[in-house]
């Protein structure tokens, strides 16, 4: 009786309360109360292992969930939180969690998930993510895959995970192809080496008797193209990351290097060598047929499409220093749109535009120092994401979120694989067999 | 025949000591009288009434640290530049500003009375006395022979002369003022027929505060601090708590742009009585500006109950409409 009483007078205050707001008239706190934190704070996630569906599945289920507490903690954005402080064991996904047991260790969402090998052979896996605090499922999904691609079901988890709570398209389904380098500082080889985002999975991609340079991934990630030194001038490659079958890319008098697919990955735009200069090329791959794009008494290079295909952003050095210009994707007036300010001398090389088409990535010299920065594609809002003696070679995540690139200490080391989020907050070394350098972000495999 | 009489000694002594014991007694008698009198006329004269201090009101007192009060004083950094008009009572009037001395056109040369001819042996002698020996110098090896001349040229007689000439210079100087008599003052008559005439004419000496243009309000201050979101305020205690359980997984660029508004009602328990209702999102991505909503409505449902605020005050804060931003971080 006093429950439907209070209820109905709830109901009437909050009928009241709307009224009051359709009139403008707050009852009281007219002005909206401010929350505007100061500092960032990663969000703290629970991901107990997820439950073996049969006996044999429990090894896949601790390395489901360890991939996925390892990709959540890289990208910088989230706290894992340790297993040791869980209360509650997650022994059925079907049920709902306690939630006040996950709300006494802090975590504002919860991971639950099930493997289970099928009569088939193949392995099904299943996951929830939880709101912790309203005790809402967020989502969930199953997938069916072969036993070996647990790894990739881990990361497509991450990425729902990442989605659902950011807001933002995920970016841990994803390759990269880079140089890996062994042996003598003085006799490197050099080898095309394939991995996953996260450093797993390394499959190597070529002998290492040739020297091999700027591997790009196309639009399908099925084929990469990239500059090889053979038996004479440097040549720009396709290779069929499936089949391993490779063939140059046109048939040209001097050197041809530095490609990189359009987004449509019907065709590759390179830098052609013309005495001691260079020009921008785009070559159909059906057609074969070649479009001059530049043409000046300089160096052209790094070319990098917009994600949309209409622009070109590149390397010239037609003003003296090497800078970053943007031209549309049919040639025409090129607009500079990189000016240091601090440093008249700096110049900006290796730019490339973000899978999300709001920033150019790029390296700027200048100082003493190789810095690896971003700005917008007019040249405003320019940001240095790191500094040192030597960091080379932008690429972006297939969100735009992440950059990866190499840093060479000098000395007797060798070049290593980093990434940093574009806030220039989170700094992360990915780890590589060996010396490893030129990478390149595939866009998602899914 | 020793006429052994006992005598009885009676103790004359005494009876003289008593007698003289007596003579003692008065004026002691008498100096004890007066002393009393005297410290009893000064008790009574001197003894300032008891002060009766007033009993303190009691004053409530927040002790606050130190980082506190900079927090309390710090501006925020993203604030709204205040341009606080200064209060003004009346326009000014253009003044000329008062040239004392007008425009220099000529440059005349400072006359002083102080003996102007003494001035230039000051330096003269310093310079021109060193001459004669160079003429001697010059002509060194003829006078040696013709004159006695050169062994007058005595660099140190000359040292000594220029110092001689130096002397005399601050004596003229020295002199030079003394001969300005002051002129004896008109002895100060008052005379009170005149009264009317020495009363200040002017206006009130409180002048009122000119300026360009007419603001009838003081300016209070600037409305940027950060005074507040100080603890002692329920406002400032309830965004710190609610802030510490946002977090937000954002590491994009704009994040000024993203804003949530989100309007949430209290139980006086201070524990969130509905479920927060988003009222509006903004920012470059609808996604983005959606997740953070939701990590809003968390941030609040996970901190509470707010125990602290104010029972007496619920009313204050039974609805609150919040708006959640990125701006400040970076």
């Amino acid at each position: 009786m006093s429950r439907a009483g209070s209820v109905t007078r709830r109901r009437f205050l909050i009928a009241g309360g709307s009224t009051l707001a359709a009139l403008g008239l707050r009852p009281a706190l007219a002005q909206r109360l401010q929350i505007n934190p100061t500092e960032f704070q990663p969000l703290p996630i629970a991901i107990p292992n997820f439950v073996a569906g049969s006996p044999a599945d429990g090894e896949v289920g601790v390395g489901v969930a360890q991939v996925i507490t390892n990709n959540l903690q890289r990208s910088g954005l989230f706290a894992p939180i340790d297993q040791a402080a869980f209360i509650e064991k997650i022994t059925n996904i079907d049920t709902a969690p306690q939630f006040q047991s996950w709300k006494a260790i802090n975590a504002q969402a919860l991971v639950t998930g099930r493997m289970t090998r099928q009569s088939d052979g193949r392995l099904k896996a299943e996951f929830r993510l939880w709101d912790v605090t309203s005790g809402q499922q967020l989502t969930g999904q199953q997938y069916f895959t072969s036993p070996e691609y647990w790894r990739r079901i881990a990361h497509i988890i991450s990425d729902q995970i990442y989605e659902r709570l950011t807001g933002e398209k995920g970016y841990f389904d994803s390759r990269v192809v880079f140089v890996d380098e062994s042996g003598a500082k003085e006799r490197r080889i050099k080898r095309l080496a394939l991995m996953d985002q996260d450093g797993a999975n390394v499959r190597y991609l070529t002998k290492g008797s040739d020297l091999v340079l700027t591997p790009r991934f196309s639009p399908s990630t099925q084929e990469i193209t990239y500059m090889e030194f053979g038996q004479g001038d440097p040549r720009v490659y396709l290779f069929n990351i499936e089949t391993g079958a490779r063939e140059i890319v046109g048939n040209f008098p001097g050197m041809s290097f530095s490609p990189r697919f359009s987004p449509d990955g019907q065709r590759v735009i390179m830098s052609l060598q013309q005495g001691g200069n260079s020009n921008l090329f785009v070559m159909d791959l059906r057609s074969k047929s070649t479009t001059r794009l530049t043409d000046t008494p300089a160096i052209d290079t790094s070319p990098s499409y917009a994600p949309d295909g209409s622009r070109i952003c590149f390397e010239s050095d037609r003003g003296g220093k090497p800078q970053i210009y943007v031209m549309p994707a049919s040639g025409g007036p090129a607009q500079r749109i990189s000016f240091s300010k601090d440093d008249t001398n700096g110049s900006y090389s290796t730019p490339v535009w973000s899978p999300r088409g709001d920033y150019i990535a790029f390296t700027k010299q200048g100082g003493g120092q190789f810095s690896i920065g971003i700005m917008k594609p007019d040249g405003s809002g320019e940001r240095i994401l790191t500094s040192g003696f030597h960091n080379e070679g932008p690429t972006f995540a297939p969100n735009g979120r992440v950059v990866m690139f190499f840093r060479d200490p000098g000395g007797n080391g060798g070049p290593s694989l980093f990434t940093v989020d574009i806030s220039g907050r989170n700094e992360q070394k990915v780890p590589t067999p060996g010396f490893a350098s030129d990478p390149a972000w595939s866009p998602l495999l899914s | 025949m020793r006429a052994i009489e006992p005598v009885s000694l009676s103790c004359p002594s005494r009876a003289s000591e008593g007698a003289s014991q007596v003579k003692v007694d008065k004026t002691l008698a008498a100096s004890i009288a007066l002393h009393v009198l005297v410290i009893g006329w000064g008790l009574v004269s001197f003894s300032a009434r008891s002060l009766e201090a007033p009993q303190p009101e009691a004053m409530p007192v927040d002790i606050i640290s130190a980082d506190q009060v900079a927090k309390v004083t710090a501006g925020i950094r993203t604030g709204e530049k205040d341009k606080p008009k200064p209060l003004v009572e009346k326009i000014a009037e253009a003044q000329p500003v008062d040239d004392a001395v007008g425009k220099i056109t000529k440059k005349e040369a400072i006359v002083t009375n102080a003996a102007p001819d003494q001035t230039p042996p000051v330096e003269k002698p310093v310079e021109k006395k060193p001459e004669p020996p160079k003429p001697a110098a010059k002509d060194e090896p003829k006078p040696i022979e013709k004159k006695p001349d050169p062994p007058k040229v005595d660099p140190i007689a000359e040292a000594l002369k220029s110092e001689e000439a130096k002397k005399p210079t601050p004596k003229p100087q020295a002199k030079a003022a003394p001969p300005q008599p002051p002129k004896p003052k008109p002895e100060r008559t008052f005379d009170q027929s005149k009264i009317a005439a020495l009363l200040d004419k002017r206006d009130p000496t409180r002048q009122s505060i000119t300026g360009a243009a007419l603001n009838p309000t003081a300016s209070l201050g600037t409305h940027s601090g950060t005074a507040d979101a100080m603890v002692s305020t329920w406002k400032g205690a309830f965004v710190a708590a609610v802030r510490r359980c946002f977090s937000f997984p954002y590491n994009g660029q704009d994040s000024d742009q993203f804003e949530v508004d989100i309007d949430i009602q209290l139980r006086r328990d201070g524990t969130v009585a509905a479920q927060p209702v988003i009222v509006a999102v903004r920012g470059p991505s609808k996604s983005v500006a959606d997740a953070m909503a939701e990590s809003a409505k968390r941030a609040v449902e996970q901190c509470q109950a707010y125990a602290f605020l104010p029972k007496e005050q619920y009313d204050t804060w039974k609805y609150i409409p919040m708006t959640f931003g990125l701006k400040d971080m970076l």
